[in-house]
């Protein structure tokens, strides 16, 4: 009978024990104006935009994560965290027209290419386009040939845009870089989540006057996440060092290079319909950062198993280890 | 008489296409584990890479080298071109073939020649990989000395 009390009374102490203690808890949490526990850790994060094409140099819009590999800073990385479509759907194009004297014999060529892209209302809209020249014999703003010129921006539909197209003059020297710069900072006032910055660039690639290196050029596109898509207006089979940057402009950024038509080729259309059926075809990876070296890490995305396929993206990033996650854009 | 004939010339000629097809020599397996765009000295040593037009220097990216990984040994292999890859698969074949390396390509008969740069003992380069990415460490952890660093500067 003792011993029944007993074991009745180490119950109740317990129970009262128990609920002390969660009324504590209860209190403690009542207190803390943070809310419940939150546990911290940093993940560094490799987040890589890229489409590929085939050996007809056309896009792919069926991929898997086996078909290829990342090479990171040389390591090769094939364990993703994710692999999915690009949430992109929408381009910001900004056209950037050479009208240099070394491309005079072709600037007309060019800007004929530029008002069928223009023209292209089902493509791209109206505030969503915009077309900047750089060199040319009077560069069209107040600030001389030497700074490049807004042609015209969510407009250029109109006809006093058009007009202004036609009028424009080729001469002068070539600010290549500081125009890849210029128009780096013009997408950066025009940012917008899921649209794709895009520069459509006409130039044969020669620089003979800026005060920005190709280097600082280049950075400047890759910091906007901008892909650059040139059109050579060098002469068609002469490898030039123009020609060598504006191809390595476009690998770099993950873009591509195309020549100027010829007479007879709709060359607007083609590059046009690349930049969208890219943007249709792009997908997105992302990946557990491989090395935590601070500084420039290059990037290379390399088949797995059909050697006939390329990929497309940025050529690298920049790592800073204060920064938790990292991104191509 | 005539069907043992033709039989014997059946199984003869089949003997010959899967000879054909099939290169000589067993394959083994590995792992490409790091790839960077290295110098084409090895593969190209002519008077045109050495002395020829600066464009052509411009336009050549180098020649991709790739760290390939087996059971024993790790192979340091180089491409004859900048647009020589080797599939990056999860586990690649390839055989040594008159002191080049051969990689199957594409799953198929295909196959890809490597010049090997460098051969050594998995464990051996284990050890080196280990140590690298020991000092990598220590250099990120060890706190600098800035005040010697503008000592010096002065």
């Amino acid at each position: 009978m003792l011993g029944h009390w007993h074991n009745r009374l180490l119950l109740r102490a317990l129970f009262v024990l128990a609920f002390a203690s969660a009324a504590v808890v209860c209190a403690e949490d009542a207190n803390d104006s943070s809310g419940p526990p939150t546990y911290r850790s940093t993940v560094s994060e490799v987040r890589v935009t890229f489409f590929a094409t085939d050996e007809n140099n056309h896009p792919l819009e069926t991929l898997t994560k086996s078909d290829f590999a990342v090479v990171d800073n040389e390591r090769v990385v094939r364990n993703f965290r994710s692999f999915t479509h690009s949430d992109e759907t929408a381009l910001d194009v900004v056209v950037l027209v050479d009208l240099s004297g070394s491309v005079a014999a072709r600037v007309r060529v060019a800007i004929s290419d530029v008002l069928q892209l223009v023209a292209r209302e089902q493509s791209i809209p109206d505030d969503n386009l915009s077309v900047l020249s750089f060199g040319g014999a009077s560069g069209g703003n107040s600030g001389g040939a030497l700074r490049p010129a807004i042609l015209c921006s969510s407009s250029c539909r109109a006809s006093d845009s058009a007009s202004k197209l036609l009028a424009v003059k080729s001469g002068g020297t070539t600010p290549l870089f500081d125009a890849l710069v210029f128009a780096a900072d013009f997408i950066s006032h025009h940012r917008c989540a899921a649209v794709r910055p895009v520069m459509i660039l006409f130039s044969d690639g020669d620089d003979n006057i800026s005060m920005h290196s190709p280097r600082e050029a280049l950075q400047a596109v890759m910091d906007q996440g901008a892909l650059i898509y040139s059109v050579d207006m060098g002469r068609p089979g002469n490898q030039t060092s123009g020609s060598v940057f504006l191809r390595r402009a476009s690998q770099a950024t993950g873009g591509r290079y195309f020549s100027l038509r010829s007479p007879h080729q709709d060359g607007a259309a083609t590059v046009l319909n690349a930049v969208l059926d890219d943007l249709r075809a792009s997908y997105v990876v992302t990946y557990d950062l491989p090395s935590y070296q601070a500084g420039f890490h290059s990037l290379r995305l390399l088949p797995t198993h059909n050697l006939n396929l390329t990929f497309h993206s940025r050529n690298g990033y920049d790592y800073e280890p204060s920064g938790s996650l990292m991104g191509d854009h | 008489m005539k069907s043992t004939w033709l039989l014997t010339l059946v199984w003869i000629m089949t003997g010959i296409s899967v000879a054909s097809a099939a290169p000589i020599g067993a394959y083994q397996h590995g792992t490409v584990v790091r790839m960077r765009m290295g110098d084409c000295m090895l593969m190209h040593r002519g008077f045109m890479t050495q002395f020829g037009p600066p464009q052509a220097a411009m336009a050549e990216e180098g020649c991709p080298e790739y760290t390939l990984v087996t059971d024993k040994v790790v192979y340091l292999i180089v491409g004859k071109s900048s647009n020589q890859l080797v599939p990056l698969a999860e586990v690649i074949d390839f055989r040594i073939l008159n002191k080049e390396l051969a990689v199957r390509v594409d799953d198929a008969r295909k196959e890809s020649k490597f010049a090997i740069k460098e051969m050594t003992l998995r464990s051996e380069w284990e050890l080196i990989q280990k140590h690298m990415e020991n000092q990598l460490n220590d250099s990120q952890h060890r706190p600098v000395d800035t005040s010697m660093a503008m000592r010096n500067r002065e």
